[in-house]
């Protein structure tokens, strides 16, 4: 489980994120909505250190991730050697699939295993094969980015993510950047993670499909969590002015 | 005649021998160079500009004299030839410094995120992603100085290092044949210059075809 307790982050005088707490038990699936800038991909940026915070704290299966507190109290950054190994066990997946362009699909995903984690070049291709065939991508092994679709590429994208073997997947509006007839093959490869129970927390502007997968909805607002509940009580039940305006924009 | 093409021969070996030098030497020093480049310290970063600033704001015929005569005053001798090397080295690894800084610098945002959230080990983010990309980022740009090279080494006939450039002065002093002898070793530079190009463009379609996107037809 993740615990995130008081986040605070902030971009020269601009406060992004004023104190951000978020919970996300064993297999569940939170989605993280809001109008842009309102710190929701930051949040999640945070959770994989790809942004530093300022303040609070994260903490995965209730171990303090990134920062520990020194003698005097102070917060110190851990090394970095101990930071790439806690990365490890996330994974994430960009809006623009960040794939690395002069490699092939298969030679991305083994990427992780074989540098990081030092599996063997025969077990991590055999366990790259297996994921690229999950995402339905086993004819496009040998394929580079260029010669695959948007949708594809994204779907490389997660497999790449899944083969560090993470406890956590954090999606960072991974359909935002798709033609709409490619949204569906990715999102059904999402779907069919659902069952692996592993703990997804997720950045989307696709209100249905987050209602249909998700646990919880937080609703992240001026750099807080505002409102978070299972999807029905924030997307139809919501008291908040704000929050009814915004889903009303995006219908 | 026939000894003529033969000196010129010759002095065009020595040119592409130094150019050889100078590209090879000059690639080792642009590495190191980078590293200071891209360091965490301040004062490794300053020094890499500063060395920058007078490579490339010094002509090159002023910095072959000033380390060939400033060496010996320093009590280090010499010979022509490898005090000619050492200030192509000095001045080509800075061109190709820049070219590298360019590369590194050519790398998007968004391809530091993957690695960081992969979680590689420094060793692993340069050789897997690093290298392969400024590589090709660069190879255009660093194609371009190997050329300058030949051209460069040119001047350094005036620290008496026996070149192409050098040879041909002699034969127009000895036999007063100016255009022929200077046609023959413009002919000499052009095709040196024009082999290299091409065996560049060679290998950089090479590396296109391994899955660069952007410049494929």
């Amino acid at each position: 489980m993740i615990e995130i307790r008081g986040l605070r982050k902030s971009y020269g005088e601009v406060e992004v994120l004023k104190g951000a707490n978020l919970d996300v038990a064993e297999g569940e699936v939170v989605t993280l909505i809001g109008r842009s800038g309102c710190g929701k991909t930051t949040l999640l940026r945070c959770i994989d250190l790809l942004e530093e915070y300022d303040e609070g704290e994260i903490k995965l299966d209730g171990k303090l991730l990134w920062y520990t507190s020194a003698a005097d109290g102070s917060r110190q950054r851990l090394s970095e050697p101990v930071i790439r190994q806690m990365r490890q066990r996330m994974g994430i997946v960009f809006q623009q699939y960040n794939l690395f362009p002069h490699m092939t699909a298969l030679e991305n995903v083994c990427l992780g295993p074989e540098f990081s984690q030092k599996i063997s070049t025969r077990e991590s291709n055999e366990f790259g094969r297996e994921l690229l065939a999950r995402v339905g991508l086993a004819d496009k092994v040998l394929a580079y980015p260029f010669q695959l679709s948007g949708g594809q590429q994204q779907r490389v994208a997660i497999a790449r993510a899944l083969a560090m073997r993470p406890r956590v997947l954090l999606l960072d509006e991974i359909t935002s950047a798709l033609d709409p007839e490619l949204v569906a093959e990715v999102e059904d490869v999402i779907r069919s993670l659902l069952s692996e129970g592993i703990m997804m927390v997720l950045v989307t502007h696709a209100i249905g499909f987050a209602r249909e997968i998700s646990n919880k909805i937080a609703y992240v607002s001026e750099g807080r969590i505002s409102e978070i509940g299972p999807p029905a009580d924030v997307l139809d039940r919501s008291q908040d002015p704000t929050l009814k305006e915004f889903l009303r924009r995006l219908r | 005649m026939t000894s003529t093409l033969w000196i010129l021969t010759q002095g065009a070996a020595v040119s592409l021998f130094l150019a050889f030098v100078g590209a090879i030497g000059g690639t080792a020093f642009a590495l190191l160079l980078n590293v200071a480049a891209f360091s965490k310290i301040g004062l490794l970063r300053g020094f890499y500009h500063t060395y920058i600033y007078f490579a490339r704001g010094i002509p090159l015929l002023v910095q072959a004299l000033l380390i060939f005569y400033a060496l010996p005053a320093f009590g280090i001798l010499i010979g022509p030839l490898t005090a000619g090397g050492l200030v192509l080295t000095l001045y080509i690894g800075a061109m190709f410094a820049e070219v590298f800084r360019g590369g590194v610098l050519a790398i998007p945002r968004t391809l530091w995120d993957s690695t960081r959230s992969l979680g590689l080990p420094p060793a692993s983010v340069l050789r897997k992603v690093v290298v392969p990309l400024v590589l090709r980022y660069t190879l255009p740009s660093y194609i371009n100085v190997c050329v300058l090279t030949i051209k460069a080494s040119s001047v350094l006939s005036v620290i008496s290092v026996w070149e192409l450039t050098l040879a041909a002065r002699e034969i127009v002093e000895r036999t007063l044949d100016v255009f022929p002898v200077m046609i023959a070793a413009s002919c000499f530079y052009f095709v040196m210059c024009f082999s290299i190009d091409r065996l560049g463009r060679h290998v950089e379609h090479r590396l296109a075809l391994k899955g660069f996107s952007g410049e494929r037809p």
